[in-house]
């Protein structure tokens, strides 16, 4: 028993000894320390980056809210002082983000002209019409910003479901869920009623027999050459984001008329093709006078 | 031509100013080119009225050809009488695609069940306008043509307009409106005036309506006497602001002839230096009328001239706003909007 435990401890210490004295002797693996060394100079690089970095961002935010006042105070003159190359270049970067969230800006609203009024009470949104690369009438909604977002004022037609449109619309959160409708209507109500004057202005051998105000029903009276016959011609457009018919439908004393290969062909036109365009081509095909 | 016929037919042509004879008689067209050519009308009414009354003998016209002459004069005359507004509310599903057609069976098959004796004419305007006269009688007797109701209304809008109706008429014509244009009801729309045209161009929204821009066109100011130069000049950016206001409150241009705006106070009396109305517990109940010839044009060179404060008070803008031009203004509950007067309806 004593023997083996004098046994244990002795040798334990021998180990011990064998042990410092080998750390003595060794160097202090380089390769380690080295490494040690090159990582700590590696973040303080990277620290000192960091830094440069917050720096920049600092004064990119600085320069840029003197450049957003510069803005609201309608442009003006910037001085460009002689600026070392680097503040030039921190200008950029600042206009850089200017630009960009402009453009976010811009997308959020749709594309839409937009303008603040009554010192940021209010805003008033101007939603402009066009058909053939010609623009027609221009709308406009006033709205409130407080306590919620509501329209105010408008020049929309009433036959336009302006309130119906805000009901079913997120505007809250997105306006562009009120607009983007609401100028679909717009445009196709315009394109209609532009359609429907200049089907009285250039076809004048055509009568107009009804329309409406909303531009969504239009009937005709054309005169078949030769036989002098008259068609009666009814474009329903139930559709009022669509500038085409939904429905075309032909009356005629000759009962077998409509139903003729030529005047099929032509109510599958009239569905296609916007009616003053498409009277042109009847007119050429000499099925109407 | 019996009695009656005659005399609505005198009656009509004592309505219609001689230089409008002429082209109103063309377009009836009831007429032949001889018998137009035969009236002379630099002769006196009366003589022109036993003419035509000859005339219409020799052609052998009723009461529905003389109710068509009247119609016509009315529909291109329309700014007489006085005209009161309707809107039609809450529309069914198929309210949109009503057509003409449709509206007219309607309306008719309608108000024949509502009441007997009843002459019903629908014709349709040039500008999309559908165009009712409507002669009442009753279960005893025949429709009186002398006091005929005029209603107009364009379809696919909620607006109706109507002229010479009874109180007691009211509710069948309500009825008979609200099932043919397919809503659910109808109710007074508080807007009135002689002018067909104004009080439509108005609900319509068919006037110069000014909004805020970025770049604000120039707009038309009337020719002021340059009394002070140095007035002028310092005067210069306030009175720009005030015009915007006033047209952005009004509008621009040539705005609807209304002839009166009408306000109803039931508001408590406050002038603290009348201790015996102040103390009064009751609304104190007046009624404030603004008349002029044209009057959203006086309101709006009130506002631009200076004499009412800009922003405009909500009281005077919510006429062209809401379309209105009667109202009936409350206090509001207790608190401190309570100190606000706010129109109503």
């Amino acid at each position: 028993m004593d023997g083996a435990s004098t046994k244990g401890v002795l040798s334990h210490l021998s180990l011990l000894e064998v042990q410092a004295r080998s750390r003595k002797t060794q160097p202090q693996q380089p390769s380690r320390v080295k490494e040690l060394k090159a990582k700590a100079e590696a973040l303080m690089t990277q620290r000192d980056q960091l830094k440069a970095e917050i720096e920049t961002h600092k004064s990119l935010q600085k320069l840029r809210a003197s450049m957003d006042k510069q803005r609201t105070h309608e442009e003006e003159e910037e001085e460009m002082a002689e600026d070392s190359d680097n503040s030039q270049l921190l200008r950029l970067m600042a206009r850089h983000t200017q630009l960009k969230d402009l453009l976010h800006a811009h997308d959020i609203i749709g594309g839409y002209n937009i303008i603040k009024t009554r010192k940021g009470k209010g805003l008033c949104i101007s939603l402009t019409t066009a058909y053939n690369g010609v623009y027609l009438e221009n709308y406009n909604l006033e709205m409130d910003l407080k306590p919620t977002l509501r329209i105010s004022r408008d020049n929309i037609p009433p036959f336009i479901p302006l309130k119906s449109l805000a009901e079913q619309s997120n505007m809250q959160t997105d306006i562009r869920t009120l607009l983007d409708p609401l100028s679909q209507h717009l445009n196709a109500f315009a394109a209609r009623k532009q359609q429907f004057k200049l089907v009285k202005e250039l076809h004048k051998s055509v009568q107009v027999m009804e329309s409406n105000a909303l531009c969504s029903l239009l009937v005709l009276m054309f005169t078949v050459p030769r036989e002098k016959t008259a068609v009666l011609c009814s474009l329903e457009y139930t559709d009022h984001t669509r500038c085409l018919p939904t429905r075309v439908h032909f009356e005629c004393e000759d009962k077998g008329l409509p139903d003729s290969p030529q005047w099929k062909k032509n109510g599958s036109l009239l569905m296609e093709t916007p009616v003053h365009k498409a009277l042109i081509t009847m007119k050429k095909m000499g099925d109407i006078v | 031509m019996d009695e009656s016929t005659k005399r609505l037919l005198q009656r009509l042509m004592r309505r219609i100013p001689t230089q409008m004879l002429r082209t109103t008689l063309d377009k009836w067209g009831r007429l032949t080119g001889e018998q137009l050519q035969s009236m002379d009308f630099t002769q006196s009414k009366w003589a022109l009225t036993e003419k035509l009354l000859a005339i219409c003998e020799e052609n052998e016209l009723a009461v529905k050809h003389i109710t068509e002459l009247e119609m016509i004069y009315i529909i291109d005359n329309p700014n007489q009488g006085m005209w009161y507004a309707f809107q039609l509310m809450d529309p069914e599903d198929d309210a949109h695609s009503v057509e003409l057609t449709q509206f007219k069976e309607q309306f008719k098959s309608h108000l024949r069940e509502l009441i007997r004796h009843v002459s019903v004419k629908i014709k349709k305007h040039t500008d999309e306008a559908v165009w009712i006269r409507i002669a009442w009688g009753d279960t005893f007797s025949r429709p009186n043509h002398m006091k005929p109701t005029y209603v107009v209304h364009s379809l696919q809008t909620p607006y109706v307009f109507v002229t010479s109706l009874t109180s007691k008429q009211k509710p069948l014509l309500s009825q008979a409106l609200v099932l043919s244009a397919r809503y659910q009801a109808i109710k007074d729309a508080n807007l009135s005036g002689r002018k067909l045209t104004a009080i439509r161009d108005l609900l319509m929204r068919q006037y110069h309506q000014v909004f805020p821009t970025r770049y604000p066109t120039p707009l038309a100011e009337n020719n002021q006497t340059v009394s002070n130069q140095h007035i002028e000049r310092e005067q210069a950016v306030p009175a720009a602001n005030r015009l915007q206001a006033a047209y952005e409150a009004f509008g621009g241009g040539m705005l609807p002839q209304l002839q009166s705006a009408v306000y109803k106070l039931e508001t408590k009396f406050r002038d603290h230096s009348n201790k015996t109305m102040t103390e009064r517990e009751e609304p104190f109940r007046c009624v404030v009328k603004f008349a002029s010839t044209n009057l959203l044009e006086s309101l709006r060179h009130c506002a631009s001239s200076g004499i009412a404060s800009t922003p405009v008070t909500p009281l005077l803008s919510s006429i062209p706003l809401k379309g209105k031009n009667y109202f009936v203004i409350t206090d509001n509950g207790p608190g401190p909007s309570s100190q606000m007067r706010q129109p109503q309806n």
